[in-house]
């Protein structure tokens, strides 16, 4: 009896746990697209996905409705750029909401102090580059 | 001798070739420069220069692992043709929510064809950083780097090292202010030549018998492949000094740099920036250094001089994801331990020192895999030696192609 119960229990565990270690339903679905435009107003750096670095996340303020979103941006975006609460962004992503939790958009585009970078592609694929090390520098001009 | 660096380098392909196909990103690159004056003197030598470049970078968890095959080819100076690979690693350790150490390491090798195989290389480099947000609108990071790189022309052998901490903060106006610090420490492991048995004809300068070495610019009394009468053609772009006993040489700098920024609408961007750097360890340990257009040159970087640099810069962030970007930058800097020469190859007593005047535009569309580019740069150098007093325009154009190859979904 209590091995069926401990198997039952094991049974419900699994189908319970997210798929690879993410909530369910977080993913990129191009189905669920959104384009926001917001000021950022926290940045911090923290796990998303098992088997991935930490991810940089943008708490942002819809500037429309004053609504607030989570934005993942990418794991290496926390050395690569700098961003700062205050700065305006606009930003194209699929967004997932959970019942009490914070609405996630996952960033597809980032517009910010005028660029646009690509965080993914359209069906939702990374798209993004590595850390500080960025590219080998080639000197030129005698800028170095 | 390039086929045979290839072949060690075709193990490095393949793993860069196969990595995508677990989920990372293939980066593909092309540029064609137009120079007038490659070795930047004022006997300007035109060239042009086609660059392709294949990088991935492949995210295993919080460990990331990158490299890049890179080949320039010179049309006119062949010689200065290089096939570059790097290897690389970082490592990302969060330390709370709001901060995170980087820790990288990497390797890299450039291996030109034999006319300048003295520049051809082997490296390795450190990479240690920490981030912290200070506040959500001001940012801290503290940087240090350690490089080690041997060439085949061992008086370039150096190891070397930067640190650094930059604090900045950002205001509701849309104002950007940053402050940097550096140190940095450069040191040649033995950049001297032995003393020769029968003196150079001008002492201290590169007889003919090492022009092949060093200083095909103008030492020697005209020998070799220096100018002496004859066009100028490029030397290994250093006279080296002749120094009994050898043993290493060592410079090092502190530098200090401000930036402030500023938004304007969503359109135009706006920047000024300033760097002051001193040398305040020992001086450059050869007797003339210059600088090749699109050359990592060993014997002139960001180690050799002191002074000061200021620039401006305009970005305009049009629609349909067109960019264009200007910046003027004026720089006066002095090469402690070089110096400057007269035309008819005698030392004239002065360090040398070099005002500059660069101006830069570039324009830029980015689709949604692609950026194409076109820039131009135009330079005016002055300096105490008269070789150095040049002019010259760039034009550069080119495009990026990455091919991610992702797994789909929330990563």
């Amino acid at each position: 009896m209590l091995t069926a119960t401990a198997v039952f229990a094991l049974l419900g565990l699994i189908a319970a746990a997210p798929a690879a270690g993410q909530a369910p339903g977080h993913y990129y679905n191009v189905d669920k697209e959104v384009r926001i435009e917001a000021k950022v107003r926290e940045i911090v750096f923290e796990p998303r996905y098992k088997g991935t670095a930490p991810f940089l996340v943008l708490r942002v303020e819809n500037s429309g409705d004053g609504r607030v979103f989570d934005v993942e941006i990418a794991p290496s975006w926390f050395f690569g750029r700098d961003i700062h609460g205050g700065e305006k962004v606009a930003i194209v992503g699929s967004l997932a909401e959970m019942p009490g939790q914070t609405p996630t958009i996952i960033a597809r585009e980032l517009r910010l102090r005028g660029e646009t970078y690509q965080l993914r592609d359209k069906h939702g694929f990374p798209n993004w580059q590595g850390g500080p090390r960025g590219k080998r520098g080639i000197r030129r001009l005698g800028r170095t | 001798m390039m086929f045979k660096e290839m072949r060690r380098i075709i193990p490095l392909l393949m793993i860069g070739a196969a990595l995508p196909a677990w989920g990372g990103t293939v980066y593909l690159a092309f540029n064609q420069h137009s120079t007038q004056n490659l070795f930047q003197t004022k006997d300007a030598v035109s060239d042009q220069i086609s660059a392709f470049s294949l990088a991935f970078d492949q995210d295993v968890s919080a460990l990331s692992l990158m490299g890049k095959v890179e080949y320039s080819a010179f049309r006119q100076t062949s010689g200065l043709s290089v096939f570059a690979a790097d290897l690389g690693l970082d490592y990302l350790v969060p330390a709370g929510r709001k901060s995170a150490f980087y820790f990288a390491a990497g390797g890299s090798g450039q291996f030109y064809r034999q006319t300048y195989d003295a520049f051809s290389s082997l490296g390795a480099n450190l990479l240690g950083a920490f981030k912290t947000y200070l506040a959500s609108s001001s940012i801290l990071k503290i940087q240090w780097q350690g490089t080690y790189a041997v060439f085949k022309d061992p008086l370039f052998d150096f190891m070397g090292h930067t640190a650094s901490l930059s604090i900045d903060k950002y205001f509701p106006s849309r104002t950007t202010l940053k402050a940097d610090a550096e140190y940095g420490y450069k040191y040649f492991l033995h950049p001297f030549l032995p003393e020769p048995v029968e003196q150079p004809i001008v002492t201290g300068l590169a007889g003919p018998g090492q022009m092949g070495m060093g200083g095909g610019g103008q030492g020697g009394g005209g020998g070799g492949g220096g100018w002496g009468g004859q066009r100028y053609a490029g030397g290994y772009g250093f006279i080296p000094r002749y120094v009994s006993g050898g043993g290493g040489a060592g410079i090092g700098h502190v530098s200090t740099s401000f930036l402030a920024a500023q938004g304007l609408g969503d359109t135009v961007g706006l920047s000024a920036s300033a760097v002051k750097q001193w040398i305040v360890q020992g001086e450059n340990p050869f007797q003339s250094i210059e600088e090749f257009y699109f050359v990592q040159n060993p014997s002139a970087d960001s180690f050799s001089w002191e002074g000061y640099q200021i620039n401006g810069r305009l970005t305009l962030s049009l629609p349909w994801d067109v960019s264009v970007k200007g910046g003027y930058t004026y720089s006066d800097r002095s090469f402690p331990g070089v110096e400057s020469i007269g035309l008819d190859g005698l030392p004239l007593g002065l360090v040398r020192q070099d005002r500059r005047n660069l101006f830069e535009a570039r324009l830029q569309k980015d689709f949604r895999r692609l950026s194409v580019f076109v820039s131009y740069s135009y330079v005016d150098n002055t300096s105490t030696d008269p070789l150095f007093q040049w002019k010259s325009h760039y034009v550069m154009g080119g495009f990026e192609w990455n091919l991610p190859a992702g797994r789909k979904g929330g990563f």
